[in-house]
């Protein structure tokens, strides 16, 4: 048996994902036990900690064998055809969204200009979505705190993550459209499944029980 | 790197397969009739002065094609070809990933069939032999088996196009999805749940066979049996495993596929199949099927390898002091004679200084010519010696082995 390599980002889709990996007993770390660890050897299986947006390249590149990512990092790593999408985990559900300000004349996709100003974190994922409906945008890239933008007037519209709607309200945004819905996935290195084929699928089939005996 | 590309590229000689060369660049319409919109995206473009568009070659299958269609039209088929050369690919900068990487390939072109098949992928496990892995498995798999139950869904074309970009884009969480919305549970829509881990050894294909119900999956596991023992007649039966959920590019290949991995690269080392279809396209229709190794992707795994590859040594460096000039020089040519790598120096040096020197080329030997008649040369482990210059090519080459 050879051991197998999980990436788990840093974050809020930690504490889920630790707690999925035990109850399908892959590995049982506490967030506590893992503290400041970037790196966990137990039972054939080794965690490796890393950021969120690190995810995908770790697996892609073969350093890690499996991963525990959102679907919103899948969006933006616009990954090639080194990784597969194995499982819906079901964890840190959320949406991605267009939203405008509470006061803004802005309501769905029709009432948009022909070309929006939109600011986000996530770039790759908005601009598919845009072409898609074929509204032309000016994309401004921010790396935090983007509900700001549009109420300085850099923009008409942010694109960003939400779970409960909650930071919108505060920052008097509402929701214009609906990108995508993303929830926590396991990915796996393409060559992983095949010479690790044994070890990997049985991860793979436990976590699969442990988040269908959570239904 | 080098020398694994000459080792693949001998051991593709040794099969009969004639090298031949194709330019590095192409029209854009070339590639077209063999790519896709994303792999086309891909390439590196510009125009020429006529305003035409070229593109830098991405992969050279498509050349050779054209060339076994065009130039090379006359020659009887099958042709056995291989080559070798450098492809750019715009991997959209995600990782900033190698954009220039080095490939040897081989197509066997005007066969068809079993036998056909077997062959290339012997052949591609003995090129991987011939570089020097010793640790790889080479999956073999079928683009018909995956096409057979697409067919045997009755299901519109739309939610097909649904189940195959979900496959391309390796998500299964996608793909379970869409089978999940439509009404049928059939032996194929089982099949198709379970398609990416359908992987083993033979005894897969009977697995598989019991399921499937169309004709289309039936014989592309007829003929990776039979492929499979050919394989096993090639006396590669342990490094072959059957991986009937290879997911490929379906509109190329149109048969047999393979892969090969080392155990610890997170890429494939070399790839291939059977891609009938392509030859039509440039007006001589015929069934081909090749691959490729990735020279970089192979030399990597080498490197890290538990006995990475010594750097080539030079066998002799010869140096001279001023009235030895001349019988260095023609020591120098002897020893190549004899087959030898050898170096004669730029400049006059004394003996201490040579020794020095020698150790900066990296040469086993230091022959030191100070006149005409003689050389004095300190084999390992021995003391200096001084003897005619013939003498000393006889007994290198004699004591190289």
């Amino acid at each position: 048996m050879s051991v197998v390599t999980i990436a788990l980002p840093t974050g809020n889709i930690q504490a889920p994902g630790l707690a999925l990996l035990a109850r399908a007993g892959v590995i049982h770390v506490t967030p506590q036990q893992l503290g400041r660890r970037l790196l966990v050897d137990s039972g054939g299986v080794r965690l490796v900690v890393v950021r969120p947006a690190d995810v995908v390249a770790y697996v892609e590149h073969g350093a890690a064998d499996l991963g525990i990512v959102g679907k919103d990092q899948l969006w933006e790593s616009g990954r090639g055809q080194g990784i597969y999408e194995l499982l819906d985990l079901r964890t840190n559900a959320c949406r991605l969204v267009v939203a405008v300000p509470e006061r803004s004349q802005l309501g769905g996709p029709e009432t948009w200009p022909p070309t929006l100003r939109v600011a986000t974190k996530y770039v790759r994922a908005t601009a598919a979505y845009m072409e898609s409906i074929g509204q032309a945008v000016e994309l401004v890239h921010l790396h935090g705190s983007v509900e700001l933008a549009p109420q300085v007037g850099l923009v008409d519209a942010i694109s960003d993550l939400t779970e409960t709607g909650n930071t919108l309200r505060e920052n008097r945004l509402r929701v214009a459209a609906v990108i995508g819905e993303s929830t926590t996935r396991l990915i796996a290195n393409q060559v992983s499944l095949k010479t690790r084929a044994r070890e990997v699928q049985d991860i793979v089939r436990r976590l699969r029980g442990a988040v269908e005996s959570a239904d | 790197m080098r020398a694994v590309q000459e080792a693949v590229l001998a051991e593709m000689r040794r099969w009969g397969y004639r090298f031949v060369v194709t330019s590095t660049l192409e029209s854009l319409e070339v590639f077209a009739r063999g790519l896709g919109p994303e792999q086309l995206r891909r390439l590196f473009k510009l125009t020429d002065a006529d305003g035409r568009l070229l593109a830098v070659v991405g992969e050279r299958t498509i050349p050779v094609a054209r060339l076994a269609a065009g130039q090379l039209r006359g020659a009887a088929l099958p042709l056995r070809l291989c080559y070798s050369g450098p492809v750019l690919s715009n991997d959209g900068g995600r990782f900033a990933s190698r954009r220039e990487s080095q490939q040897v390939g081989a197509e066997l072109i005007g066969a068809g069939g079993p036998v056909a098949d077997a062959e290339v992928i012997a052949l591609a496990v003995r090129c991987l032999d011939a570089a020097g892995l010793r640790r790889y498995q080479v999956d073999v798999g079928h683009a018909e088996f995956f096409q057979g139950l697409l067919d045997g869904l009755q299901l519109g074309p739309e939610v097909k196009a649904r189940i195959k970009d979900a496959l391309a884009a390796r998500d299964l969480v996608q793909l379970e999805q869409v089978l999940a919305a439509t009404p049928l549970r059939s032996a194929e829509h089982e099949l198709l749940l379970r398609f990416p881990a359908l992987r083993g050894g033979p005894e897969i294909l009977d697995a598989a066979g019991e399921l499937v119900r169309n004709r289309r999956s039936e014989r592309a596991l007829g003929e990776l049996r039979r492929v499979f023992e050919l394989l096993g007649t090639h006396g590669l039966g342990a490094a072959i495993q059957i991986d009937l959920g290879a997911i490929r590019d379906f509109d190329y290949y149109t048969g047999v596929i393979f892969e090969g991995f080392g155990p610890e690269l997170g890429r494939p080392l070399a790839q291939g199949g059977r891609y009938d279809g392509l030859l039509a396209r440039f007006g001589r229709p015929a069934p081909a099927t090749g691959f490729v190794v990735h020279l970089d992707l192979v030399g990597e795994v080498l490197v890290r390898s538990e006995h990475p590859p010594a750097l080539p040594r030079l066998d002799a460096a010869v140096a001279w002091s001023a009235p030895g000039l001349d019988a260095a020089l023609r020591l120098g040519s002897s020893l190549r004679l004899f087959g030898m790598r050898a170096v004669v120096d730029t400049q006059p040096r004394a003996q201490a200084a040579a020794r020095g020197w020698r150790d900066v080329v990296g040469a086993r030997h230091l022959l030191h010519c100070t006149g005409a008649a003689s050389v004095s040369w300190q084999p390992a482990g021995q003391r200096l010696r001084r003897l005619p210059p013939e003498q000393a090519v006889a007994r290198l080459a004699g004591g190289r082995s």
